[in-house]
């Protein structure tokens, strides 16, 4: 007997439908064979199938059923098949229909319960794209899948309650995207910018990094405070909005992130890699391609500390996808897209000895190791880059025992307020565009949206000569002072907003001024 | 009745089995160096190997469990090596019977597998 079940299959964040067939055949040896090229964990699947339904107290039937995965001619991975082709065994040994517009994805126990298996929202949303109306997927999965509206999403314990609801109609409650709503998990960041002392400049830096999406390059003295800023900025972005969460929820649900119950994410995510992470590890790569750190910080920070430690061929493959906010990883197997809108935060020493600059501490370098030092950093690499600033060594005779100026100091909550309000404008400017933030404009929407007056476009022209702006930092300043002035409220970019945005240029840069 | 002697009761029963069903029967339990050969019959010109396999329990395997890829691939080898010494050059087939008897030696099932090296 032969049965149909529907399921997908998964490449990046793409998906496409696969068709499990199923037959049980009456006469031939019996044999249990899977075929449409499945790979080692599609493979494996026919003994947790074989092992899950004879746990189930169901006669495994000792016929010839070949399993096979329609088209034949896509590769399949991943765990999630097990359910469907359990269901198509069931379904032709024990008869029960299995009703249409049925989606069936998920990874079975030995003991015949489901498993968290990844991938549950990239398969709700194809069931909706494909206006099937039912998706059975594992009860811990069911909180993510239930994001996509527009498609009932069952959820299953073990494949005895699936039986029962076939066979005897025993309701299964779907769930519900409301129900997922009411726990949100608040994360407190690590830091408080109120914690940090002195650094008026790098938090300004911060605010307005946070506000526009910015990139941002901090250098200074050890224990300076370059890393407690960075965590520290996770507190004053604000959380994800609408589209936005869809997007980083697909990420993640690809590289099986979302925990077991997790829903959509709603928070930014802060992605901090240590130094000696590979080429892969960050853009994202494998034979069959997985998301890398810049991926998933898609929406969020990408921390990169001690950037000069990098090894120069990672930092340098930073470059597209920092400019494009997408990441396209061909291998042989398969080609996939992965979207990487992130902000980049760097921080460095600005010598080997840390301490170039410091105001007590002489500097041990040579003049030939800062060179060799600073260039680590390309470049095309430190263009890319929006606001640069100091973070110089604090004077701890300043702040000990001066209470007054520490309870002064602004909390992360009070500088958020201010950046949800800037990143409010910004929505409404770009309700109409496919872009969030003003980092992401496109020259097409500087030209519509930053209208500079002749006082800000002498300055502008004034500064590109002086500082010898490259046109991708020409316009980033444009995108800056844009920034600043959707902090202040204001409608134009006056010479201020841009006189500002040009502090942010590199150190060496402006004392050429 | 010792495991021998079960397969010997399995054999009788497949050979009346497949003369009832017009088989002439050519060798019965045909030794070669490495194997023996449970049956060999002719049938409408086909030269049919039929390997049987007996068991008095199912809790421990079916009958068909037991033959896997490798005995299936020694079951060849041994049709080959028999077509070879015989000259016999049409065609030829190998089955498998597969029998199930309960603890009084009563046949409680028969399956008749054809070409299970196809």
């Amino acid at each position: 007997m032969l049965v149909k079940v529907l399921s997908a299959s998964i490449s990046g964040l793409a998906t496409i439908g696969v068709d499990v067939e199923v037959n049980v055949a009456s006469r031939g040896l019996p044999a249990f064979e899977v075929v449409g090229l499945p790979s080692k964990t599609v493979d494996e699947s026919k003994e947790r199938v074989k092992t899950a339904i004879v746990n189930s107290n169901i006669e495994f039937p000792a016929r010839r059923i070949i399993v096979n995965l329609a088209p034949g001619d896509v590769p399949k991975q991943g765990s999630f098949y097990d359910l469907p082709i359990a269901v198509g065994i069931l379904a032709a040994v024990i008869q029960f229909k299995i009703p249409k517009n049925s989606l069936f994805f998920g990874e079975l126990s030995l003991d015949g319960t489901l498993r968290h298996t990844k991938g549950a929202l990239l398969l709700a949303l194809f069931a909706k794209e494909k206006g099937l109306k039912r998706i059975f997927v594992p009860r811990s999965c069911a909180n993510e899948a239930a994001v996509i509206e527009g498609v009932d999403v069952y959820p299953i314990d073990s494949l005895n309650q699936l039986i029962g609801y076939f066979l005897e109609h025993i309701d299964i409650k779907t769930a519900k995207v409301s129900q997922v709503n009411k726990k949100i998990p608040i994360v407190q960041p690590e830091f408080d910018m109120a914690e940090i002392l002195g650094q008026e400049q790098a938090k300004r830096a911060m605010e307005i990094a946070a506000a526009g999406g910015h990139n941002l390059f901090m250098c200074g003295s050890p224990g300076s405070g370059k890393t407690m800023l960075a965590r520290a900025l996770q507190g004053i972005l604000p959380m994800l909005i609408g589209g936005e969460q869809l997007g980083v929820t697909k990420i993640y649900s690809a590289a099986g992130r979302i925990p077991p119950e997790g829903s959509l994410i709603k928070i930014r995510p802060f992605r901090s890699p240590h130094h000696t992470i590979s080429q892969v590890g960050l853009i994202g790569g494998g034979s069959r391609p997985q998301p890398g750190e810049v991926s998933l910080a898609h929406r969020g920070i990408l921390f990169l500390d001690e950037f000069n430690e990098f090894p120069r061929s990672v930092l340098e493959a930073l470059r597209q996808p920092a400019e494009d906010g997408w990441v396209s990883i061909s291998r042989s197997k398969e080609r996939v897209r992965y979207p990487c809108e992130f902000m980049l935060i760097a921080s460095a020493n600005p010598c080997p000895c840390g301490y170039l600059h410091h105001p007590k501490k002489p500097c041990a370098c040579t003049q030939r190791e800062i060179e060799k030092y600073r260039k680590k950093v390309s470049g095309p690499i430190l263009d890319r880059i929006d606001l640069h600033v100091d973070v110089p060594a604090v004077d701890i005779k300043e702040f000990s025992g001066n209470e007054q100026l520490k309870t002064n100091l602004e909390t992360s909550e009070q500088i958020q307020k201010r950046v949800v309000l800037a990143r409010k404008l910004q929505q409404e400017r770009f309700a109409k565009e496919d872009v969030y933030t003003n980092s992401e404009m496109k020259n097409s929407h500087i030209k519509k949206y930053c209208i500079l007056s002749k006082e800000v476009k002498q300055l502008l022209r004034r500064a590109g000569v002086a500082f010898q702006l490259s046109a991708r930092s020409y316009f980033k300043m444009i995108k800056v002072s844009r920034t600043i002035a959707d902090l202040e409220g204001a409608q134009e970019i006056n010479a201020s907003h841009m006189a500002e945005s040009l502090q942010y240029r590199p150190k060496a840069q402006i004392k050429d001024l | 009745m010792n495991l021998l002697k079960i397969g010997r009761l399995g054999e009788e029963i497949a050979k009346k089995y497949l003369q009832a069903n017009r088989y002439a029967i050519i060798e019965q339990n045909y030794r070669t160096r490495r194997a023996e050969i449970d049956l060999i019959a002719l049938y409408k010109g086909i030269l049919i190997f039929i390997e049987v396999r007996t068991k008095r329990d199912e809790r421990f395997g079916i009958p068909e469990e037991s033959l896997n890829r490798k005995k299936r691939i020694k079951l060849v080898g041994n049709a080959k090596a028999y077509i070879a010494r015989k000259r016999w050059q049409k065609a030829y087939r190998i089955d498998a019977i597969c029998i199930v008897l309960d603890n009084n030696y009563q046949l409680k099932r028969f399956n008749h597998h054809k070409n299970i090296t196809f």
